[in-house]
């Protein structure tokens, strides 16, 4: 049985939950739509080391998703809130489609660094100049650590082994900032006036989107939409609360049961 | 003052009691590379020759692996050291003879300057990565290439020359192989084999070319984790020089805790020279 409980926010993850590649997973856009007519407040979280909020939002919008700027919450934004809290100007180790997320941020005579999926920047010289920053104390902030990732030519290298590697050169740790962190969900609902308990997460992915929303107390609902692979909701503890076929059923579950 | 000199020397003689044979590394205890090959470090030259000169046995204990031995004896000649290859313990011939053993084609992630000591390999159809230190080399495309190498393979196998974090230039610290070794190990979810320093097999080779027990060498070296505690756990006693990479947190390590601690080779040597016979 379900725990009734007044709900205040539904964070959506995209890739893979609301659309794949370029298109829409059937019936979202009328789903969401349903979902506006609740009294909830709606939050887009997404780890990205590419896709600025901007292009992410255009490409949305192609697929006539209604939403709005400030509704999105990515890795990037997580990581440029954490280079102000920290008020540290970056060595940013990132894709330049991505640079537009951290204008205004100053970057000179740097005294962090921030590195996400930059395969052009990840030659001798650039890391080493990362390196010594962060031996000088410099903070190493990394949008994820994936091991790698898939190009059209195999696979390829993404940022966890370059971010190990610097890691063991410095002895240090890098605060990784994206899902399933616990303080990226809790980042993404600031401005809302609500506690973990009052928020709902979908994603397709069970470890990154629902373990990481459950492990600070929301409910989680697993959709069998994009990377979603047969058995996946058994690889967490506490199971997902809700395991569905897409994201309109989520929304109807969420219209039905919890409000 | 006289009490606290007396007690000094008391630690020192017996730190240093019985202590028949040097290893010595290379890179930041007898110079510093850099553009142009490098400097000696002051006073270093001078102390090799009186290691020389003392009958004491010595050998020269590096994971330089970015020059082929050749090379890299040649540099050191020519900054003024009495030094010749057959002295040398270093990790490639030491990689090469695994490699013989089992059958293995690596893909050589290394850099040109030491390639000539794996002329005698089989690099086609690679069935394992052999990682050095390869500075500028460590390219993404050319860590990729050693990935997809590793990834295609059913048991892959990685074998590393030292698994250095850093080491100094004259212009500041480098990255070393361990990072990069570090790097595929993450990315591959598996474990370098590492020839050289730290692993046990690799002072043991060097004590056995030297001709000295464990308990009668000590090594000299200005890596707190490689050299220090890589000695210490084959019963070698250890010195961590204040030169090369050394920095001052070393001498607070969590783990390993040198046996001494010197300003640098000529005064390691001092000591060795004055205590190691009493």
């Amino acid at each position: 049985m379900a725990a009734r409980r007044a709900l205040k926010a539904v964070l959506v993850d995209l890739s893979g939950t609301l659309h794949i590649e370029d298109a829409a997973v059937p019936g979202a856009q009328d789903a969401l739509k349903r979902l506006r007519t609740a009294a909830v407040a709606i939050r887009f979280v997404t780890n990205t080391t590419k896709e600025s909020k901007a292009e992410l939002l255009e490409r949305l919008r192609k697929m006539n998703f209604d939403v709005a700027e400030h509704e999105i919450f990515t890795s990037l934004t997580a990581a440029r809130n954490l280079v102000q809290e920290k008020q540290v100007r970056p060595m940013l180790l990132i894709d330049d489609r991505a640079l537009p997320d951290f204008q205004g941020i100053p970057v000179n005579d740097p005294n962090a660094v921030v590195i996400g999926l930059a395969p052009e920047h990840f030659n001798y010289q650039v890391l080493n100049q990362a390196f010594r920053l962060l031996l000088n104390g410099a903070p190493l902030i990394a949008i994820h650590k994936a091991r790698y990732y898939k190009r059209k030519d195999g696979l390829a290298l993404g940022p966890g082994p370059f971010i190990t590697g610097l890691e063991y050169a410095t002895d240090t740790k890098a605060i990784v900032v994206g899902k399933p962190e616990g303080k990226f969900f809790l980042e993404a609902l600031r401005g809302i006036d609500c506690t973990p308990e009052e928020v709902i997460m979908i994603g397709d992915d069970c470890r990154d989107d629902v373990g990481g929303a459950q492990s600070i107390g929301m409910l989680g609902i697993l959709v069998k939409t994009g990377k979603y692979r047969t058995a996946d909701e058994e690889k967490i503890n506490p199971a997902p609360y809700l395991t569905c076929e897409s994201f309109p059923h989520a929304v109807d579950h969420i219209l039905q049961h919890l409000l | 003052m006289a009490a606290a000199a007396a007690a000094a020397t008391a630690a020192w003689a017996q730190r240093l009691a019985g202590v028949r044979g040097l290893l010595l590394d290379v890179s930041g205890v007898l110079y510093d590379g850099g553009d142009g090959g490098g400097t000696a470090i002051p006073g270093s030259v001078e102390a090799v020759a009186r290691i020389k000169r003392s009958g004491l046995k010595l050998r020269f204990c590096t994971n330089e692996s970015q020059k082929s031995r050749d090379k890299f004896v040649g540099l050191l000649q020519r900054l003024g050291f009495d030094i010749s290859v057959n002295e040398v313990t270093s990790p490639a011939p030491a990689a090469c003879q695994i490699l013989k053993e089992r059958g293995l084609r690596p893909y050589l992630l290394v850099h040109d300057d030491v390639l000539p000591e794996f002329d005698e390999m089989d690099t086609s159809n690679p069935n394992c990565v052999v990682i050095a230190d390869s500075g500028d080399g460590f390219s993404y495309q050319n860590v990729n290439k050693a990935f997809r190498v590793l990834v295609s393979l059913e048991n892959p196998v990685l074998i590393s020359l030292g698994k250095g974090r850093y080491y100094k230039e004259s212009d500041g610290l480098m990255l070393d192989v361990g990072p990069y070794m570090k790097a595929l190990e993450y990315a591959c979810d598996i474990q370098a084999e590492v020839v050289g320093k730290p692993a046990p097999a690799f002072f043991q080779a060097a004590l056995k070319e030297m001709g000295v027990e464990a308990h009668e060498t000590i090594m000299i070296g200005d890596d707190i984790v490689s050299d220090v505690g890589g000695a210490q756990r084959c019963g070698i006693r250890a010195l961590q020089v204040r030169t090369g990479k050394f920095r001052p947190c070393d001498e607070h390590h969590p783990e390993v805790k040198a046996d001494g601690y010197v300003n640098d080779l000529a005064e390691a040597v001092d000591l060795i020279l004055q205590y190691a016979n009493k």
